[in-house]
């Protein structure tokens, strides 16, 4: 089975040393921190912190490359993130009614042979409407995926093959966090997914979030006051029923047991699992094999220890 | 009465060894919810509170509790609540306008300091406070030809840290720029808020008017300054954003005015307007009583009432409750709002001053240019 482990953010306490120790690489430690955006490849700190050399696959930077030499490709690549966004808006104009109205329905007084019902109810309506809009995102990636297959680019097929080479040769891929739409991006661009699914892998907070197979956008405390979590697109899929939450302690409002069971009941069956500073999960294939400080929510909005199966 | 004080005189006329305890043992003023005690020690033949509010009655005589030198005065103040005052003090002929000696808390503005009286439930946001951790911008100056002036005006330029050519930023242009900094703290907000991805690293362009009672009031001049001198300056010597979502305008008082004004008169430069009190005074019937200053102003206003059209994207007002302007700004947000524009308005018990503004910051800095904490998870 194909170790895997993931970490919550990296400060204030750093636990990728260990993670790394964990696994024994077999073989040159790549990096993938394209979600640092212009801060790519500053690995400096990681290179202390872990004391062996590491090689960036540089993949923000090699695509702002392609982009500026490739029109067609960065037409088509703009193309695509405006209609995500623009579909991301629109999304947003079901997703405020309906969690509204699921949310009123966990609260609200009322026979429980009757209530129940209606809660099961909101709750299928807002999973229905998030699994619509995955589809709608993943009908434009195909989309973009079969329109680039008909631009003939000798550049980019030459960065991905180095890419793809350089990833082939690693023992083991540190994936880090950041920006993670950026991340998946640039993931996806160098088309990176079956490659990764083979190798032994360590990632955190961001890094984490696009290797699961749906990435929930959060943030209870967002300087705009309430904002309810978003499907932003699928990840990788290389981590299976699992939803992440990095700063899960400052991000989300664990006073609200109400909004916390709605939240974990809402992305059920997977697992709502906090990444936290110090956390850390170990996968083999799907199983839990060590865990340390991780929580998933409990369908009361409660939090329980996720622990090895 | 406030219970501290009537504790204090509960046995009579308290020694003066009671009062120096009393001062010593207590913060002042004397914040309770709902109320506010102000306490002033000396001698004096009257003590008046004069709170820098509008709307209210703004000398209160405070009382002399009886055998001591202590003056007290306690008024209503609803939660979350802040203003800032001095005691007048009568000394025979003499009035001297003084800062509270037992209150540390001071604001400052071009005119001097005041005392502050931080209501129940008001607390300063840290996010005003320079955090160690934030990466500093840094503070450039740039001088710009203008032709609309016929002279040279120096631009001080906040870039934010890490600040790359290879990028693109948002621009905020904003008037009173020295104020902003040196009263309101802009440049630590500024260096929290993008230390925080709250908004996106970007430059700002502090401008400073030397005669901001006529250029700041609806002067074409300033308009075009800004417009048409300052902005190519800027786009030919720092890598900014071309959309006019990624450009805004940020005043107080007549920066607001002046503000509004110059996006009236170039409505596709800048997408983002950010008005703090905005002095929108107008005319719905005969003449203004605001003062010949403010005829520009009352003119533009009432033709933008007259003849509203849209002049950016989104726009972002605040203003004090306690201040006269409140009216104005009320009266301006459903204008705005009927032609289409996105507008944001926030009241706050506060009242015409530069903390009242630097605390807003953050509320609006994020509606209109939203960082990109919601994607980021480092």
């Amino acid at each position: 089975m194909t170790p895997r482990i993931l970490l919550g953010p990296q400060s204030p306490v750093a636990n990728l040393r260990q993670a790394v120790e964990a696994l024994g690489p077999d073989g040159p430690v790549v990096v993938i921190s394209a979600g640092w955006r212009d801060s790519e490849g500053e690995l400096d700190e990681l290179r202390e912190e872990l004391g062996r050399p590491l090689e960036d696959l540089m993949l923000y930077r090699r695509a702002e490359r392609i982009f500026a030499g490739e029109p067609d490709l960065l037409g088509l690549h703009r193309e695509r993130q405006d209609k995500l966004q623009e579909l991301q808006a629109l999304y947003r104009v079901r997703l405020g009614p309906t969690i509204t109205a699921a949310r009123k329905l966990m609260r609200v007084n009322a026979q429980q042979d009757l209530l129940r019902l209606e809660q099961r109810a909101a709750i299928a309506q807002l999973r229905a409407l998030d699994r619509h809009h995955l589809r709608r995102i993943q009908a434009i990636h195909r989309d973009f995926d079969a329109r680039r297959a008909e631009l003939r680019i000798p550049a980019a097929t030459a960065e991905r093959e180095a890419v793809q080479h350089q990833l082939a040769q690693a023992g083991l891929v540190l994936i880090a966090g950041g920006h993670v739409a950026v991340l998946l991006n640039r993931m996806r661009l160098f088309r990176l997914s079956e490659l990764l699914a083979q190798k032994p892998l360590i990632a955190w907070s961001a890094g984490a979030m696009a290797l699961c197979e749906r990435i929930v956008l959060f943030h209870h405390h967002a300087p705009q006051g309430r904002r309810d979590a978003e499907l932003l697109d699928a990840g990788l899929g290389i981590v299976r029923q699992k939803v992440l939450l990095p700063h899960a302690k400052t991000r989300l409002d664990w006073s609200n047991r109400k909004r916390m069971g709605l939240f974990s009941r809402r992305f059920a069956p997977a697992a709502c699992c906090t990444l936290d500073n110090g956390s850390l999960l170990h996968l083999e294939g799907d199983r839990l094999v060590a865990t340390a400080k991780s929580f998933a929510i409990t369908r009361s909005g409660g939090k329980r220890v996720v622990k090895p199966r | 009465m406030n219970p501290h004080i009537a504790k204090l005189m509960q046995n009579g006329t308290p020694t003066a060894a009671a009062v120096d305890g009393f001062i010593r043992d207590h913060e002042f003023p004397l914040v309770e919810p709902g109320n506010v005690t102000f306490v002033f020690r000396g001698a004096a033949d009257e003590v008046i509170l004069r709170r820098w509010i509008s709307g209210f009655n703004t000398a209160l005589p405070m009382q002399l509790l009886e055998g001591t030198d202590l003056w007290a005065l306690t008024m209503d103040l609803p939660t979350g609540s802040r203003f800032e005052y001095k005691f007048e003090v009568v000394r025979g002929a003499d009035r001297e306008l003084l800062l509270d000696a037992l209150n540390d808390v001071v604001a400052h503005d071009p005119f001097g300091a005041n005392s502050v009286c931080q209501g129940f439930g008001y607390k300063r946001p840290a996010w005003t406070l320079p955090d160690p951790d934030a990466r500093p911008g840094s503070l450039v100056q740039l001088p710009v030809e203008s032709a609309a002036f016929a002279e040279r005006r120096d631009v001080d330029l906040y870039l934010p840290a890490r600040f790359k050519r290879s990028r693109s930023y948002p621009l905020l242009v904003v008037h009173d720029g020295s104020d902003y900094l040196r009263y309101a703290d802009l440049k630590a907000v500024l260096d929290n808020l993008i230390h925080y991805l709250e908004i996106p690293a970007m430059i700002v362009a502090l401008i400073q008017s030397p005669d901001r009672l006529v250029e700041y009031t609806g002067d074409p001049r300033h308009a075009r300054f800004v417009a048409e001198d300052l902005l190519p300056a800027l786009a030919a010597r720092f890598p900014l954003a071309g959309e006019p979502n990624a450009r805004g305008l940020l005043g107080a008082s007549l920066g607001g005015v002046a503000a509004l004004h110059t996006a009236s008169l170039y409505p596709d430069r800048f997408g983002q307007l950010l008005l703090q009190s905005g002095s929108f005074a107008f005319s719905d019937l005969g003449h203004h009583q605001k003062g010949p200053a403010f005829d520009p102003v009352v003119r533009f206003v009432n033709g933008y009432r007259k003849n509203p059209f849209p002049l950016a994207q989104k726009i972002y007002l605040s203003c004090g409750i306690y201040e006269s302007l409140i009216y104005e700004n009320r009266s301006i947000v459903p204008l705005l709002q009927s032609q289409g524009m996105q507008v944001l308005f926030e009241e706050a018990r506060d009242a015409h001053n530069w903390e009242n503004w630097r605390d807003r910051l953050r509320g609006a800095l994020t509606w209109l240019f939203p960082g990109p904490l919601w994607m980021v998870y480092e």
